[in-house]
């Protein structure tokens, strides 16, 4: 059988978006399966690309890639970045802080609400991917996060 | 005059209102969702902002997300296109209360015509003629009452309902008394509104509808009509301007019933008064749609104006310019919109395009949200692409429209291509008999 990389990407996004652990499409005698580890998903980031395994009836046709153990907090919103809760007040968090489970890292400002996010999960700190006042999409990557 | 324009919107309408704003020196802003961020319209905008994911609710209807998407690239006008949140009142008022041009009518005026109840009303008052109906049903022996006085066949229709959903025939108390309850469930489901009523069922109408612009000085621009009567489950197919059903007198004095009445209504921006054709040769008020419509294109094409322009126009102050005598149109034109559906089952064909190419030549217009190597979402709506062609007659039109689909590929998913064909090569079609029954005919 032939790999079809477009299907499987197509795939892989319906995993992601329907928040599945494992897709199987069978189709006269060729079989793709996706899977991916169910652990990743608990940690709602949908860039982080899961690991995945594509295989077919074919023996020894099996791909899989290891992911990062990075772990991006994203913008929920549009709106304007803040780190801090007034503008000469502290910054919520900084590199090499240790943060829990509903700590506040940012504000993400939209139609002049103050939208406070907050941490899903504990860990440090590693990078703050956007500068105070810049504007943000949603899904944007805000903090880099390793987990403990 | 605006700087920079936010389309809350996506596919073709988004990049049709594109167009228009590159020509007129404005900043183009594109909202889009995760799923979309490959699309035409994202990529084809001066700026694009992803304001959610695939799901519509969480992006493109989701007010807030717009809303700040313009406050932070410093749009200050937002043109809303035709479905999502083009007819929401709520929306309308966000945009004045934050400051941003809503591109349309009044909050005021979407909600008189955008209950359909309330519209019919209206129009009787304005002068327009409507097909009999009835008040709101209270419950099923009210209905069975008042479907019985209206005389059978009958239509059952959600007063909250649109784009034909809700809707039943019934032709005797006994269809009444099984169907009622369903229905009314049903609407309350879908519109959150369960107020049902009764209007009289034509067996074989012809649907017409007339193009209107109006300014916030008063002025009010009767655009011709169009002929839509090419629709599976109310949902238009195909559309041509002008509509051999009407003489020209008729057509003149059915644009000036309209001038009137909505002069005397008092509205803003585009709009579009949908009839019925019965069998007597009479127009009766349907319904009126407070936006711009999908098939607005045969209409620029045979009255030679950018109706999304005068939207613009309006929008920022500037009086309509309404010549008199009235424009006339000139020759015909034809819409097929190209929708990504099996053209059998009409199941949607949603997936990634192989490869495209779009008819050309003279007096071939497309309008298409898509390219070659994109993919159809299967999340939102499947119209794809229009193809518009305007040519001296009707005849030549639809020589010209059979040879635009000749050569038009769409490859990778399914298209309904092949069913406007068929339309095209029907005799009935050929000689102008057509009516809203057109389609279930074809199809046995």
């Amino acid at each position: 059988m032939k790999v079809d990389l477009e299907q499987l990407r197509e795939l892989i996004r319906l995993l992601d978006e329907a928040n599945l652990t494992e897709i199987e499409v069978e189709h006269d005698d060729d079989r793709i399966r996706v899977r991916r580890d169910p652990a990743a998903i608990v940690t709602a980031v949908p860039q982080s690309v899961a690991p995945v395994a594509a295989g077919s009836t074919a023996p020894g046709a099996e791909a899989a890639e290891t992911e990062e153990d990075a772990i991006y907090v994203t913008s929920p919103f549009v709106g304007t970045f803040y780190r801090s809760p007034s503008p000469d007040g502290d910054a919520f968090v900084d590199v090499g802080d240790e943060i829990v489970v509903g700590q506040v890292l940012c504000i993400v400002e939209a139609m002049k609400l103050m939208n406070e996010i907050e941490a899903e999960t504990a860990g440090t700190v590693v990078e703050v991917l956007v500068e105070n006042g810049k504007p943000v999409e949603y899904g944007d990557r805000l903090f880099r996060i390793e987990a403990t | 005059m605006f700087e920079k324009v936010l389309i809350a919107n996506r596919g073709e309408i988004a990049l049709r209102v594109i167009r228009t704003c590159r020509e007129r020196g404005l900043r183009t802003v594109a909202v889009h969702s995760e799923i979309d961020a490959d699309a035409l319209h994202t990529r084809l905008a001066d700026e694009a902002i992803c304001i959610g994911p695939a799901e519509a609710a969480r992006s493109y209807l989701h007010i807030p997300a717009i809303i700040a998407a313009a406050e932070i690239t410093g749009a200050d006008a937002i043109h809303p296109g035709y479905g999502f949140l083009s007819e929401n009142p709520e929306f309308a008022e966000t945009c004045a209360q934050c400051d941003l041009q809503f591109i349309g009518p009044l909050p005021e005026q979407m909600r008189q015509w955008g209950d359909k109840v309330s519209a019919r009303a209206l129009a009787k008052k304005l002068g327009m003629q409507t097909l009999e109906g009835t008040e709101l049903a209270t419950d099923v022996d009210d209905a069975v009452k008042k479907a019985e006085a209206l005389g059978f066949p009958v239509l059952l229709k959600a007063s909250g309902g649109g784009g034909g959903r809700g809707m039943q025939v019934l032709r005797s108390s006994e269809e009444v008394r099984a169907s009622f309850e369903t229905a009314r469930a049903e609407c309350a489901a879908a519109f959150g509104n369960d107020a049902l009523y009764f209007e009289r069922f034509l067996e074989r109408p012809r649907h017409i509808e007339f193009q209107i612009l109006g300014d916030r000085y008063g002025n009010i621009q009767v655009l011709g009509e169009r002929e839509c009567s090419i629709q599976r489950r109310h949902q238009k197919v195909l559309e041509e301007a002008p509509s051999v059903a009407l003489t020209d007198e008729q057509r003149s004095d059915m644009s000036e019933t309209i001038r009137r009445a909505m002069t005397e209504a008092g509205y803003l921006s585009a709009g579009t008064l949908e009839f019925l054709l019965d069998e007597r040769g009479e127009l009766n008020f349907l319904e009126m749609n407070p936006r711009i419509q999908v098939e607005h294109p045969v209409t620029e094409l045979i009255m030679g104006v950018d109706l999304v322009a005068e939207q613009i126009r309006i929008a920022e102050g500037e009086a309509l310019e309404v010549p008199t005598p009235p424009l006339a149109p000139r020759g015909h034109a034809i819409e097929c919109r190209i929708n990504a559906e099996d053209p059998v089952t009409f199941a949607p064909s949603p997936g990634v395009i192989s490869e495209l190419h779009m008819a050309g030549g003279t007096g071939v217009r497309i309008d298409s949200g898509v390219y070659g190597g994109g993919r159809v979402p299967p999340h939102y709506d499947p119209l794809i692409a229009k193809i518009i062609v305007h040519a001296p007659t009707r005849a030549q039109a639809i020589a010209k429209m059979r040879r635009a689909l000749s050569e038009t590929i769409i490859g990778g998913i399914r298209t309904n291509i092949p069913l406007h064909q068929r339309i095209l090569e029907h005799p009935a079609f050929e000689d102008g008999r057509v009516s809203t029954r057109f389609l279930d005919d074809l199809q046995g």
